[in-house]
């Protein structure tokens, strides 16, 4: 009986799996910046993502009272479009003032405000679409930016359905706790030293041939995961923490372009850097504790599961693999999506 | 023995806080009015000083009795207690409620101090005509605006908790001095009762 | 023992990913997905107590009487919660009944507090019952969103990961204290539940 309800969850997990997967949406963060250049006056720096040639509809809507200095410059980029503008708010400044986004509470999309006033406060925040506004007002101590980069460290693994896959297809291939742990620790080390290294600027890796060669990580781990259920054995098998650690390289490369491209500015990078990978170790422990734990409550609960369900997630690790990384060779030798 | 009488205790307790942090997810709630309806429901039983001792008292009882007292009563007290608040709510009067609180004080400090050992039913009964009092005048003061599940929540578990505290004081009471102790604080819950039902009459 | 392990997890972890990946990026972009309303599906169930208590109240009632029991929630509840919220999709609106919502309370939280001894054919009524009523009122409050059916998926799949480890936790608890402590978290479920339909007659 209960094999007939989970091949009917199966089926049903199937269409909706179908039918909501064109839904993506673009989780790029805007970018603002204001920095107090005289008292009173500010230097704002506005930064949407393009995504396929389209602007995403959010505006910047300063508040009412303030006076163009110079006339705005507007710069389109590939990927981006940023404009700048020289202001003036007066004699109490910005302070407890708001600043709108209107059109951001109808994308996914969230903005990061940095402000930086001549008193030499300093401070972060991002801006969901939930409430697509700024104030003003309080001053940000280093526990609020650590909390910032933090949430958002969590928010870019979860986000990440690449990172996670990998993972996932190194949960699969481990054996027991202790290569578990070692594993866990190979990729978390590897990826911290080149998100570093990648953050700071002592490298830089060209985003595209980096995408494909995560998305070949991915599809790397797939033949390996069918070798470990047939009972074959390999090198990857036998140490799979050296394969955590290689490609882990690699995923920490992609973290760094996913914190710079939030235009962070260089003075705070460490305290960013360290929150922001502090964040991406909860998400991914989180994300590990929580298969395993499902794992054991499905042993004790004694789910019998068909077969074809049991080798489903090999499979889909190493055929989502193979997909990535033909989509973005394509892209890397200039054809379109 | 000893140890495998402290050992569920200790575990018991930290399901409390574990329970009682579960519910501290509660305030994430987006409309934030409504969620203060927690904090105002938990903080409602532990601001008085009656039902505290009370509350405290029964988990002192109950460590004395030692099983199935110990469980028994923890388990049928929430029930019986929200019973009376749903009379209070529902406006059925129960006169007297105040001197009842207090009276519940006298007697359990009294039983406490006395290790009076009636059978199961009798202490259970005993129990559950004061839990009526204590639920009729304390579970039915919700500011408007607030969530009443969210009050009725946290009524319910800082009793709970307050019980866990009893039972866990009461844990003193394998050793001889222990037991001492106990009686002491029965005595100290009699005197608080009396004190309250003197100040119910003044 | 560790051959099982292996042979089970890939499937487990599927579970998983099979959620995360509902709305997978077809962009190029490394930080993009289209996982928005998935999580924030996810997160109307946990910070919504009138949601995620009887789930736990009935997880609990089913890991007490056994695996099976468990097992059949873990496939029914859900199940039924999403075919709800489908349904619940289409209607307009509908205001949750604070009796009905007691009664769940005061129901779950009986049973568990007393241990009864439920049927497996009365489990999976109550599962069912719970699922699609609750489901119902979810989809008709999230309808007005378009991507609410994503987000009901990331509902539905905070109930399966809830069933799955409340029942499995219990299931595994042998000592006597242990499941007297399960009991007595149903008692106060049921408590709530009793001050809750007081508050319901009151402000009627």
């Amino acid at each position: 009986m209960s094999r007939v309800d989970s091949r009917f969850v199966w089926v049903v997990a199937c269409l909706l799996l179908a039918s909501t997967a064109a839904s993506a949406h673009e989780a790029r963060p805007a970018y603002l910046e204001i920095k107090e250049i005289a008292p009173g006056q500010f230097s704002v720096l506005w930064r949407t993502p393009v995504l396929a040639g389209m602007r995403l509809p959010i505006v910047l809507k300063l508040p009412d009272d303030v006076k163009n200095l110079r006339e705005p410059n507007v710069q389109e980029l590939s990927d981006s479009f940023v404009e700048r503008r020289w202001i003036d708010a007066g004699p109490t400044g910005l302070a407890g003032k708001r600043i709108e986004f209107p059109g951001l509470q109808l994308t996914i999309t969230d903005v990061l405000v940095r402000v930086e006033l001549l008193d030499g406060r300093k401070w972060t925040a991002i801006i969901h679409p939930s409430q697509p506004w700024v104030e003003i007002a309080a001053s940000q101590t280093w526990l609020g930016v650590a909390g910032t980069y933090i949430v958002q460290g969590v928010r870019h693994i979860l986000f990440g359905a690449d990172h996670m896959l990998f993972v996932l297809g190194l949960l699969l291939i481990v054996k027991d706790r202790w290569m578990l742990l070692k594993t866990v620790t190979g990729f978390t080390v590897a990826h911290s030293i080149t998100l570093a290294i990648a953050t700071l600027g002592y490298a830089e890796v060209p985003v595209l041939p980096l995408n494909a060669a995560i998305a070949l990580s991915i599809l790397f781990l797939g033949p390996e995961i069918v070798r470990s259920w047939r009972g074959e054995t390999s090198f990857t098998i036998r140490h799979p923490w050296v394969v955590a650690f290689a490609f882990g390289l690699l995923h920490g490369f992609g973290f760094a372009s996913a914190l710079t491209s939030a235009g962070l500015p260089r003075h705070e990078l460490p305290l960013a850097l360290v929150s922001f990978n502090v964040g991406v170790e909860f998400g991914q422990l989180g994300f590990i504790a929580l298969i395993l734990a499902l794992e054991r409550s499905f042993r004790i609960l004694e789910v019998r599961w068909p077969r074809w369900a049991q080798l489903l997630p090999g499979y889909t690790v190493g055929s989502l693999g193979a997909f990535w990384t033909v989509q973005r060779v394509a892209l890397l030798f200039g054809g379109s999506r | 023995m000893n140890r495998q009488r402290l050992d569920p205790l200790v575990r018991a307790m930290a399901l409390t806080v574990f329970v009682f942090l579960y519910a501290q997810t509660a305030f994430a709630h987006p409309q934030k009015g409504e969620a203060v309806g927690f904090l105002t429901g938990f903080r409602h039983p532990i601001s008085g000083l009656d039902h505290v001792l009370a509350m405290v008292a029964v988990g002192l009882w109950g460590a004395q009795l030692g099983a199935p007292a110990i469980w028994v009563l923890p388990v049928a007290f929430p029930m019986v207690m929200a019973f009376g608040g749903m009379l209070g709510l529902m406006g059925v009067p129960l006169p007297g409620t105040e001197y009842g609180i207090a009276l519940s004080a006298i007697l359990l400090g009294a039983v406490v101090l006395f290790e009076v050992r009636p059978p199961l039913g009798i202490a259970a009964a005993l129990v559950g005509v004061f839990a009526i009092f204590h639920g009729h005048a304390h579970g039915t003061e919700l500011p408007p605006g607030q969530s009443a599940l969210l009050y009725s929540m946290g009524f319910v578990i800082a009793t709970g908790c307050l019980h866990a505290l009893g039972i866990g004081i009461g844990t003193v009471h394998r050793w001889s001095w222990g037991q001492k102790l106990l009686r002491v604080a029965g005595g100290l819950v009699a005197v608080g009762g009396t004190f309250f039902m003197w100040k119910a009459f003044a | 023992m560790k051959s099982t392990s292996r042979f089970h997890l890939p499937l487990y972890a599927f579970i998983v990913l099979a959620f995360v990946m509902c709305a997978l990026p077809v962009d190029a972009h490394l930080y993009s997905t289209g996982m928005g309303p998935f999580y924030d599906g996810l997160m109307h169930f946990l910070i919504s107590p009138e949601d995620i208590v009887p789930v736990l109240a009935l997880a609990l009632l089913a890991g007490l009487r056994g695996a099976s029991y468990g097992r059949r929630a873990l496939f029914t509840l859900p199940v039924a919660w999403l075919f709800g919220g489908l349904a619940g999709l289409s209607a307009m609106t509908t205001r949750p009944h604070p009796f009905i919502a007691a009664a769940w309370f005061l129901m779950l939280g009986g049973l568990l507090a007393a241990d009864a001894k439920v049927s497996l054919r009365v489990t999976t009524a109550l599962a069912a019952l719970l699922g699609v009523y609750h489901g119902y009122l979810d989809g008709a409050g999230m309808g007005q969103f378009e991507t609410a059916s994503v987000g009901l998926l990331g509902l539905v799949f905070a109930i399966f990961v809830l069933i799955a480890l409340a029942a499995a936790f219990v299931v595994r608890l042998r000592a006597d204290w242990a499941r007297i402590a399960v009991r007595v978290a149903g008692s106060w479920i049921a408590a709530s539940g009793l001050l809750m339909l007081g508050w319901a007659v009151r402000t009627r």
